[in-house]
């Protein structure tokens, strides 16, 4: 399979919260940051933002693609064609999702987007064009995986009005993912039990409640002078909601001669990356000469 | 106007070419042009090789010659500068090899009043040959052979004086083991068999005594620069050498999946932490050292359960350690120690002993004895690499011609490329480094190539190679061509946020040119052809610049949940790339305009 992208819609008038969704402050960062560097860590191809034309968004990781959406008022679905569409030269399938979902966790991403690979029960089944996760008895178009060739057959759609993700739905192979499939997933089990990846935050008091919840339990590690010369050594759970707070708790600074392997996979030096519950951070010195 | 030619500062301007069958002398002036496009070390030696070498020769006849580069930095306050190259054909790939060690040697050597002292010929009994400011003599080394290289050089330095520095071989040498090393100081030229070459010459030790001052064109600024290298080296970018030394990469490669261990079957040690320098450092005594005009000192001298002293470098512990699957630290310090008294590269021992376990694994090999995690087996197959008895005579032969006689299928799994084995980077996980490996000319090299840098930042992900990772892996190629020539520590290299220029800057105020960093990068580019052009001349061929099959068909699966796979044509691509970006034709060759450029500036 080829490595999917990630497309997160960033376009909406956060009408309902009042100020803009995309710049809310998450834990030092900012939302829309915060949810681009989570499907950045979940997904493989490159991390795309579908604005509105002129929407001024917050400063975003370097190498996240800008996509401008040039019709207004016609919904998500102009939004997720114009996505799509941008993707398709570099993945055959995307990770959509909206801005507002502040406990997204990679290993969601990565269970939908598995929902693309054939089912090791049912290997002749009809390849999806939708992997539609269905949690707590909800579709969640705006946490699912689509096809990068879908754009015109949703621009299609919207020519004849037909502006909601159920009329995509009624067109093509969805393959629905339900609470129970999804947590079969051993490490979406244990990265997010309850399916909070799917948890939106649309009004005020929602979005203070989401940020007043804990940061994410994490495990830590320092090797080599970062846990001989005073830091300590050994694995230490704390609470970080990203790598700055993370080499911050250890009494370390990321200054180009510390950076941090996350989950032993990529190396990470920005502070802003965004820590997920289950975490496993591994500071060390960039320099591996020898 | 005399004739006399003054050379540039910092330099002689000349070679000494000694032929050891009967010690006659020749000189060989080295212009300045010929010093200016290859400055010293490791890219003076290529041009030397070029020059005086026989093409298509064997490495180990008496024709092959034996380098010993110095730099323009030799001799001067610079930190980290008192280094030499060894130079020649290598017994273990048939290309070039270039190797490096460092401290009193290289200063003695280069105040003979020489910068490359060459051996030729082959003496007809074990000899030392002396080389002074007076001369040069061929002294009896009976005494001497058989001795481990520490032992001879203290022998030597009884016997002749103590102002003497020498270079020497072990066993391995004598007995022409393909990857046998020369030392000095305990600190060894260790990679592509120069131990053999010199071996098979009848030569124990190149000794050297010198006091002949190089003149420096700006001494002041020199000095002013020294001092300021002096306090950066002092920083963070060198506390990992100066604090825990090599070694500490030990734990972090465990964690991000990229420490070889079990031949390259996998990419974490469960038992990393007892080998580790975190581990060591707490429970047993440590001495710290420093070669001569070091300030860094990285050297972590550790004892082992019998007493012995062991100098410990990251290279050594995971080739003798996880790739043979062997915790016990006190048998792999002691399979360290051997490799230094033997004179054995230790990468290259521990890859063929990796790879010969595998094979005894898989019922391939005859040595029902030889596996993995047996520290004491691991001890035995060193002592009959050293003596080429037992299966040792196979294994001194390195993985690849091993696995020539072997056959079956084993050559998949020999970790090599073009015959040097593997150093510790697990090239799936790492990929910009795996094209360093596969391209670089002395074969499978982690100093030539330092594209590990690329894959241990952020920015590119490490498991998944691109145009991009080729371009970083080429600037690290190209940062390498010059420190190994001018010669400077890459310990230091973190110090330097404009290295080019920076570099430029000290070579111009040691010898007096006007260098600026584009003529810099020009001279690292035109180091990178030539050893590409010498290697062409000797017989390499285009499928040379690849990896072992198990990278290219064994993924690893990684903690994460990803996958590092480096499929061939994802290789293949990415060596396409570096190709274009070196200005090789399609199949890696030098153009012929890059090579009448190339011989247009000598």
């Amino acid at each position: 399979m080829s490595v999917s992208a990630g497309i997160v819609l960033a376009g909406g008038r956060s009408s309902r919260m009042g100020t803009a969704k995309a710049a809310l402050e998450w834990h030092g960062s900012t939302l829309l940051r915060h949810v681009t560097g989570v499907v950045g860590r979940a997904v493989e191809g490159p991390v795309l933002v579908v604005r509105a034309a002129g929407q001024e968004l917050p400063e975003l990781e370097p190498g996240v693609v800008m996509c401008d959406d040039r019709e207004e008022g016609l919904g998500p679905m102009q939004g997720l064609a114009v996505g799509l569409a941008a993707a398709a030269e570099h993945s055959e399938t995307a990770f959509v999702c909206s801005t507002d979902l502040p406990f997204l966790h990679a290993a969601f991403v990565r269970a939908v987007l598995r929902g693309f690979e054939p089912d090791a029960e049912t290997p002749d089944a009809e390849r999806p064009d939708v992997v539609l996760p269905f949690v707590h008895g909800y579709r969640q178009p705006m946490a699912a995986g689509y096809r990068t060739d879908l754009a015109p057959r949703i621009l299609k759609l919207i020519e004849a009005d037909r502006l909601r993700p159920a009329h995509l739905f009624e067109e093509c192979a969805v393959r629905q993912l339900d609470d129970a499939h999804l947590l079969s997933d051993a490490r979406l089990a244990v990265a997010d039990p309850d399916l909070d990846s799917v948890v939106n935050v649309n009004l005020p008091d929602e979005y203070r409640e989401a940020r007043a919840r804990i940061a994410p339990e994490v495990v830590v590690e320092r090797f080599g002078v970062l846990a001989t010369s005073g830091g300590g050594r050994g694995r230490q759970t704390i609470q970080a909601a990203n790598l700055a707070s993370a080499a911050e708790q250890m009494g370390l600074k990321l200054d180009g001669h510390v950076v941090a392997a996350l989950n032993g996979d990529q190396i990470r030096g920005d502070g802003r990356v965004p820590l997920m519950r289950g975490d496993t951070v591994s500071f060390i010195s960039a320099d591996a000469g020898g | 106007m005399s004739g006399v030619v003054t050379p540039p500062g910092g330099y002689f301007g000349q070679a000494l070419v000694v032929d050891v069958t009967d010690g006659s002398t020749t000189t060989v002036p080295l212009p300045d042009d010929v010093l200016r496009s290859y400055l010293g070390g490791a890219g003076l030696g290529v041009w030397l090789m070029n020059e005086l070498g026989p093409a298509g020769v064997d490495p180990l006849a008496p024709e092959a010659p034996l380098a010993f580069t110095f730099s323009p930095l030799v001799g001067t306050p610079l930190t980290t500068s008192a280094k030499f190259a060894v130079v020649a054909k290598s017994p273990l790939t048939g290309l070039l090899t270039d190797a490096l060690a460092s401290s009193h040697f290289a200063i003695a050597g280069k105040f003979t009043g020489h910068d490359a002292i060459v051996l030729t010929g082959r003496a007809a009994a074990p000899t030392t040959l002396l080389v002074d400011e007076e001369g040069v003599e061929l002294v009896d080394a009976t005494e001497e052979w058989g001795l481990s290289a520490s032992d001879a050089e203290e022998s030597i330095r009884e016997r002749h004086g103590r102002r003497w520095r020498a270079a020497s071989i072990g066993p391995a040498g004598e007995n022409l083991v393909r990857y046998a090393t020369i030392s000095h100081d305990g600190r060894h030229a260790g990679r592509g068999g120069l131990g053999a070459v010199m071996g098979s010459k009848h030569i124990k030790a190149l000794a050297v005594k010198g006091g002949k001052r190089v003149s420096i064109a700006d001494q002041e600024a020199v000095l002013a620069a020294a001092k300021d290298l002096r306090g950066r080296s002092f920083g963070p970018a060198t506390e990992k050498y100066r604090e825990l030394g090599t070694l500490s990469n030990l734990l972090a490669f465990n964690a991000i999946n990229t420490l070889p261990t079990r031949n390259f079957q996998a990419s974490t040690f469960a038992d990393a932490p007892m080998l580790s320098a975190e581990d060591l450092a707490e429970s047993r005594s440590v001495t710290k050292n420093s070669c001569a005009s070091c300030t860094i000192g990285c050297e972590h001298i550790y004892a082992s359960k019998g007493g012995k002293k062991v100098r410990v470098e990251y290279e050594n512990v995971f080739a003798l350690g996880p790739m043979c699957e062997v915790s016990d630290p006190d048998q792999v310090l002691d399979a360290s120690a051997k490799c230094d008294a033997l004179g054995l590269d230790t990468i290259s021992a521990g890859g063929t002993i990796a790879w010969a376990m595998e094979c005894v694994d898989r019922g391939l090999l005859d040595a029902p004895w030889l596996r993995f995690g047996d520290g004491e087996a691991l001890l035995r197959v060193l002592d009959e690499i050293g003596s080429r008895t037992g299966v040792g005579a196979l294994l001194a032969e390195g993985s690849r011609r091993a696995a020539q006689q072997v056959g079956q299928g084993s050559g998949d799994f020999a970790p090599h490329v073009k015959g040097m084995e593997m150093p510790g980077y697990e090239p799936r996980t790492m990929q910009s480094m795996a094209l360093g490996l596969a391209v670089n000319a002395r074969g499978a090299d982690h100093n030539r190539s330092g594209a590990y840098e690329a894959d241990l930042r952020e920015g590119l992900d490490r498991v998944r190679g691109t145009d991009e990772h080729v371009r970083a892996a080429i600037e690290t190629e190209d940062r390498a061509a010059i420190m190994d020539s001018l010669i400077l520590c890459k310990f230091l290299r973190g110090v330097f946020t404009e290295p080019f220029a920076e570099w430029a800057d000290l070579l111009s105020k040691v010898t007096g040119w006007d260098v600026d960093e584009t003529e810099l990068r020009e001279t690292a580019r035109r180091i990178v052809q030539a050893k590409r052009a010498f290697n062409l001349r000797e017989g390499w061929t285009p499928a040379d610049d690849w990896l072992p099959e198990r990278f290219l068909d064994s993924p690893l699966e990684l903690a994460s949940g990803r996958t590092a796979t480096l499929p061939a044509e994802r290789l293949r691509a990415m060596i396409d790339t570096y190709y274009v970006e070196r200005g090789l034709d399609a199949d890696g060759r030098p153009l012929v305009h890059t090579i009448a450029e190339r011989e247009s500036k000598v």
